[in-house]
């Protein structure tokens, strides 16, 4: 009779773990980003120190998730789910990894900020945060679960964040030519915008990842259909 | 009685593909199975057989296809090795042996009253878990024992098939100065591989082989693999084998069998990777018990 258990703990153990360093990596992540976007929307330094903080801990998670990841496929030479279960996670910790970078980089930026100066940026910019950190954690969640169907939403609600991404360029690129003696400033607000679009980029990937991950589909690089008229 | 011409011993192999050309992706391929149909060459169809009571094999469907790799996978007593050699004929040997349903080979009904089993195991090669070269004959002569047994002894031509059988087997360079040493002073992966050079010097449509590297090292395992590789070109091979990662890397199709029912056939890529049946699932990622 199938047991839902391995005949070898020891492979149970090792896969536990693995999940169990990426569940604290993909926490990690969000915690950089909920930082993050306090230090950009509320000009808080201390957020920016914390969200830069957290990075050296989210690197090592990506070292060891790889190596773990390495040492299953080497020891247990795993199949089916259990494969896919493997593979899946070490191009999540990528994933999670450049997340948190895109963290650390609008945290850096923000803190270079004029606050009064880049007023008019924040709530397209807050918008544009949280859509893309909920889409982040909906395709975390998407993974652990299993649930294909919120996977394969994430794709079109990503566009939502490449409008933002479009519309606070647009914003800033008409600033540069009223106020060029700032460039600097609205310079940075379109970096920290394209570093919040890459968010929602790799949630995507996070998401396709997790179709792959629950039914052996691979829907990277498939165009979308076209809306219908 | 006149010896039977050489070519009676000729493969019964449909000509309409050339050798070489493969209807399936390799095992290692992910490309898409191409949309042409792929010939069958065993068609199992409803089998049951019987050891005395005991029913060991419960109405299995299968269709082998030709000239491609087809690996039969499940635990110990699961009816896989009875299969296997159900397809040889090898159980009307044994007393109390029972069988229902059919086996065609290339559309030809193999338990026709009319078909003789020697003319099967000519067209239908077997390879068993531990090599068994004649103990008492040279390598040349374990080659050649079968071709001699049906009365072939054009010098030049059992030369030719000397060569050729050994080069398929990958033993050549290994033993062409030493033709005349037994078989048995081989190492046991040349020995094997000699068993093999000998069931295809018959020149079958079939290869059957029964976990042919069970008692091998990885060195020579390897060799037996890259060799089934080979072959899988030319030849339709079916093999036992229980190691999962072994019918990953060498054949094109699997089939799960479990109490003596199929549970489960497809392509290796999708058995290995995404199987359909929640038991195929089990056993291959080690949650059977």
């Amino acid at each position: 009779m199938p047991q839902s258990q391995h005949i070898l703990t020891s492979f149970d153990a090792a896969l536990a773990k693995l999940l169990d360093d990426l569940h604290a990596m993909a926490s990690l992540a969000q915690r950089s980003l909920a930082n993050s976007r306090t230090s950009l929307i509320d000009g808080n330094p201390d957020a920016a120190k914390a969200s830069i903080a957290d990075d050296d801990e989210i690197d090592q998670f990506e070292i060891d998730v790889t190596q773990d990841s390495t040492f299953l496929l080497t020891r247990f030479q795993p199949l089916a789910s259990d494969l896919r279960q493997v593979v899946s996670a070490m191009r999540l910790c990528g994933d999670i990894e450049r997340v948190a970078d895109q963290a650390v980089n609008v945290a850096r930026k923000a803190r270079k900020l004029d606050r009064a100066r880049v007023a008019l940026y924040r709530d397209p910019l807050a918008a544009m945060y949280d859509l893309a950190s909920t889409l982040f954690a909906d395709a975390l969640k998407a993974h652990t679960e299993r649930d294909e169907t919120l996977a394969r939403g994430i794709k079109e609600r990503d566009r939502a964040v490449d409008a933002l991404n479009a519309e606070i360029t647009e914003l800033a690129t008409e600033a540069l030519t009223r106020d060029a003696q700032n460039v600097r400033d609205h310079l940075n607000v379109i970096l920290i915008a394209r570093h919040i679009e890459r968010i929602g980029d790799h949630a995507k990937n996070i998401a396709e990842n997790a179709i792959y991950a629950a039914s052996d589909v691979d829907v990277r690089h498939q165009k979308s259909a076209p809306p219908s008229a | 009685m006149c010896p039977p011409d050489v070519n009676s011993i000729e493969s019964a192999r449909p000509t309409g593909q050339a050798p070489g050309a493969r209807t399936v992706p390799s095992a290692l391929s992910m490309t898409p199975q191409p949309t042409a149909k792929p010939e069958v060459a065993i068609a199992i169809d409803k089998f049951s057989l019987w050891y005395g009571k005991n029913q060991a094999l419960h109405e299995v469907t299968l269709g082998i296809n030709a000239r491609s790799t087809t690996a039969i996978i499940g635990p110990s007593g699961c009816g896989k090795s009875t299969l296997l050699r159900a397809v040889n004929r090898m159980h009307e040997v044994n007393p109390g042996t029972r069988m229902e349903g059919k086996i065609e080979l290339f559309g030809r009904d193999l338990y026709a009253p009319e078909v003789d089993p020697t003319v099967v195991r000519r067209r239908v090669g077997m390879v068993f878990q531990k090599s068994n070269p004649f103990p008492t004959m040279s390598i040349r002569d374990n080659v050649l024992v079968g071709l001699k047994l049906n009365g072939i002894t054009d010098k030049v031509l059992l030369s030719q098939r000397l060569e050729e059988c050994l080069k398929l087997a990958a033993l050549w360079d290994e033993v062409k100065d030493h033709l005349k040493r037994p078989g048995t002073s081989l190492s046991g992966g040349q020995q094997q591989r000699l068993c093999i050079a000998r069931a295809i010097a018959m020149r079958p449509e079939v290869l059957l082989m029964d976990e042919p590297c069970s008692a091998l090292d990885p060195i020579a395992t390897a060799k037996i693999e890259e060799l089934i590789q080979q072959l899988s070109s030319q030849f339709t091979i079916v093999i036992v084998t229980h190691s999962m990662q072994q019918a990953a890397r060498v054949s094109d199709f699997t089939a799960f069998m479990y109490l003596g029912k199929l549970v489960e056939a497809d392509t290796t890529d999708k058995i290995f990777s995404n199987p359909a049946n929640k038991q195929t699932e089990a056993y291959i990622t080690g949650r059977f018990g």
